[in-house]
């Protein structure tokens, strides 16, 4: 060590041993990742980690009293709350709409736009608008035309003698209407997912069918439909788990009304957060949602592999 | 190393030098009051500035920083800024959410420092003002804006309809809740309006308590006392019963799903405070300012209230009790009453509150002083957001063409008990 310090350098060459290139690169890497790595375990490892600890208390936010009360939470939600039952048939009937009628659109409108025509750029564009567009301006429109007597869509449907409901008045209508509202909003991402599917189908599969002698839907259901599988497995799995945290749409639609017909879960956790302040029940519902999307998400993987074995 | 080292030395140098010059700017012993609002008017703004311009005579060396957050998310960070341990020295407080918050012990109790405080006369507020702030000799609170809810009436659709004018029935004591009914049905018929809106036309949703509790009180009723829901009272059922009757059967009330708008002439009539009288000069129709309309218990005016209160964790409290000492003296009051109709009886009774809003008359105006000294305070309770999120899928079935009106109350009193 003493020698090193007689000549300045002589500085580097000892420690090249030590900083290896292998190790350059280790290091290096680890700080390009930092940014997002440091991101990722203040912002989501570990409020993640917090919440499973908020959700075993009591806490008043106000009050900042602290209980530990160990499963009473989950308890009381699981068992004694009549509210937490509804809230969680009206995520599953949300996503039940949702996620086939998403999916359904977003494959016709992928097989019609996939292959170039004249103004197909136009059409797509058309489609993909409503993703970017800001959910609150999206909502607040759609609750303008979707009033009661005085609303475009009853008035259209006036003038065909059709008698609309108080679309976002009536429980069942609500909950029909915000869903239909948020497939328009969202379709479009899926539908370019599955644009990118169909294009990257080389074209031989289907020409080699049709010399076959295969119509248009033999083709679709035997060749192009066995070969969306993967992507079809994405979405569906993003569209529930996106169903299952929607809240935006609803907040800003119907407030989770009228008659808690669209009371949904990610709502109900905001509700007991933010405008009962009672933070340890939020965390343990917060939770049953981690596990229930976990589980869907399971439950879909392990389908999708008997499917295909 | 060597070059790590002198980095930390250089930056350490550096922090030490920003921390030095901060605290030569700031000076020893200038002081800042940060002060939560939820107006972001510029008028409001300039008048508090004012005020605080005042506070400066005396305290040369204070600075007061009004923070304005829109009255939307109110409570809520004002909340997460306490829980957060970054709270506000002084805040406006609603009416709705003052009692969870002396419940919770985070508002400061600065009775003593008022009574103390020299020619403040802490009696001169009013009695019934002071009950949602004060327990006993604590209080918790200083309402400044203690403002009832009127009636706003279009004038030109009121002779449209061939109906004597409001102020003309209120005198001859004809405002009642069946001449309210009658002028809302003919106003409808009479003019391409509704007749009636509902407070912002949320009656159904944000402003339920504003649209049944007028009439409620009319009929003698009430919502809520000592534990005992009663919106189940035979009182409170016939009151709404003629709510729901205006809305599906007369139809001259904006009904559920739609939207009507009194300040551009789609209702003819609608409830609210004087401040939205500032709106007026833009609507383009006569207009004027009635009282609440009368019912078989006589008139019960309903009053709205905001307060200021002093914050238990704040780093200042004395400082800032003074403060509001001194925003909520005579003087000040009288100052705000431009704004926010006055609590303190000396500044109530006094010319200046009656002309002090340029826009209403002052036989308008007295009517309006009249309502807040025989007032109530909207019905508050330390578990408001749980019993109105409890409340709000009830009345969602009330305000239903087909709703069975009494059974439906009584849902909402099966579905409040535990919470009152």
């Amino acid at each position: 060590m003493a020698s090193l310090n007689e000549t300045g350098t002589t500085v580097r060459a000892p420690r090249a041993p030590w900083l290896t290139l292998k190790r350059r690169e280790t290091i290096e890497g680890w700080l390009f990742v930092s940014p997002t790595l440091i991101g990722f375990l203040i912002f989501f490892l570990g409020p993640l980690i917090a919440v499973v600890f908020y959700s075993l208390s009591e806490w008043n936010l106000l009050s900042q009293d602290t209980t530990f009360v160990g499963l009473a939470n989950y308890e009381d939600a699981l068992t004694q709350n009549p509210d937490f039952w509804q809230v969680i048939r009206n995520s599953v009937i949300f996503a039940a709409g949702l996620v086939p009628m998403n999916m359904a659109l977003a494959l016709a409108l992928a097989m019609a736009l996939a292959r170039p025509f004249r103004g197909v750029v136009f059409f797509r564009t058309i489609f993909f608008a409503p993703v970017v567009t800001s959910a609150v301006a999206w909502a607040i429109v759609w609750k303008f035309l979707l009033q009661g007597d005085a609303g475009a869509v009853n008035q259209m449907l006036a003038t065909v003698g059709i008698d609309g409901p108080n679309w976002l008045r009536e429980p069942n209508w609500a909950m029909a209407a915000v869903i239909v509202t948020r497939v328009l909003k969202m379709v479009g991402l899926n539908m370019i997912l599955y644009i990118a599917a169909l294009q990257s189908i080389p074209r031989d599969y289907e020409e080699a069918a049709r010399l076959e002698g295969a119509s248009e839907w033999q083709i679709f259901r035997m060749v192009i439909w066995p070969l969306l599988a993967p992507t079809t497995l994405i979405i569906m799995v993003i569209t529930t788990i996106g169903s299952f945290k929607v809240f935006d749409h609803i907040y800003l639609m119907t407030g989770g009304g009228p008659e808690n017909g669209t009371l949904v879960l990610a709502f109900y956790i905001y509700q007991q957060a933010f405008e009962f302040f009672e933070i340890g029940y939020a965390s343990a519902l917060a939770m049953i949602m981690f596990v229930i999307v976990l589980a869907l998400t399971v439950v879909q993987l392990i389908l999708r592999q008997k499917g295909s074995t | 190393m060597k070059k790590g080292g002198l980095t930390m030395t250089r930056q350490g140098l550096f922090a030490a030098g920003v921390a030095a010059s901060a605290l030569l700017a700031g000076g020893a012993s200038a002081q800042e009051l940060r002060f939560t609002v939820w107006t972001g008017n510029d008028a409001h703004l300039e008048m508090l500035n004012g005020i605080a311009e005042g506070f400066r005579e005396s305290h040369p060396d204070v600075t007061v920083r009004f923070e304005t957050i829109p009255a939307g998310d109110y409570t809520q960070k004002l909340t997460f800024q306490i829980a957060g341990g970054n709270p506000p020295d002084l805040g406006w407080m609603f009416e709705d959410s003052i009692p969870a918050f002396i419940a919770a012990g985070v508002v400061e109790d600065i009775g003593p420092a008022l009574r103390e405080t020299e020619g403040y006369d802490l009696d001169d507020f009013s009695g019934p003002a002071m009950d949602l702030w004060s327990d006993g000799d604590a209080v918790y609170g200083i309402p400044f804006s203690t403002s009832p809810f009127m009636v706003f009436y279009n004038k030109d659709m009121f002779e449209a309809a061939g109906l004597e004018d409001p102020l003309a029935m209120v005198e001859a004591g004809e405002w009642t809740m069946e001449a309210f009914r009658d002028a809302a049905l003919k106003l409808t018929e009479a003019n391409d309006a509704w007749g009636f809106e509902f407070k912002d036309g949320e009656g159904y949703d944000s402003r339920i308590m504003h649209a049944i509790m007028p009439p409620i009180r009319a009929y003698g009723g009430h919502a809520w006392q000592d534990g005992e829901c009663g919106f189940d009272d035979p009182k409170a059922v016939e009151a709404v019963t003629i709510l729901h009757d205006m809305i599906f059967e007369d139809q001259s009330i904006v009904p559920p799903g739609e939207q009507g708008d009194f300040f551009s002439g789609s209702a003819a009539m609608t409830v609210n405070q004087i401040s939205r009288a500032s709106k007026m000069p833009e609507a383009g129709f006569a207009w004027g300012i009635a009282p609440l309309p009368t019912g078989p218990a006589g008139a019960a005016p309903i009053i709205g209230q905001a307060g200021i209160s002093v914050f238990a964790q704040g780093d200042n409290k004395e400082l800032a009790t003074e403060f509001a000492a001194f925003m909520t003296n005579a003087e000040n009051v009288e100052v705000m009453a431009q704004f926010f109709p006055p609590a303190r009886a000396s500044v109530l009774d006094s010319d200046a509150f009656i002309d002090a809003n340029e826009l209403i008359p002052a036989e308008q105006m007295a009517h309006v002083s009249d309502a807040i000294k025989q007032g109530s305070v909207l019905p508050s309770h330390e578990n408001a957001p749980k019993i109105l999120a409890a409340m709000k899928p009830r009345f969602d079935a009330l305000f239903r063409a087909d709703a069975d009106v009494p059974a439906t109350l009584a849902a909402v009193c099966a579905a409040i008990q535990d919470e009152l």
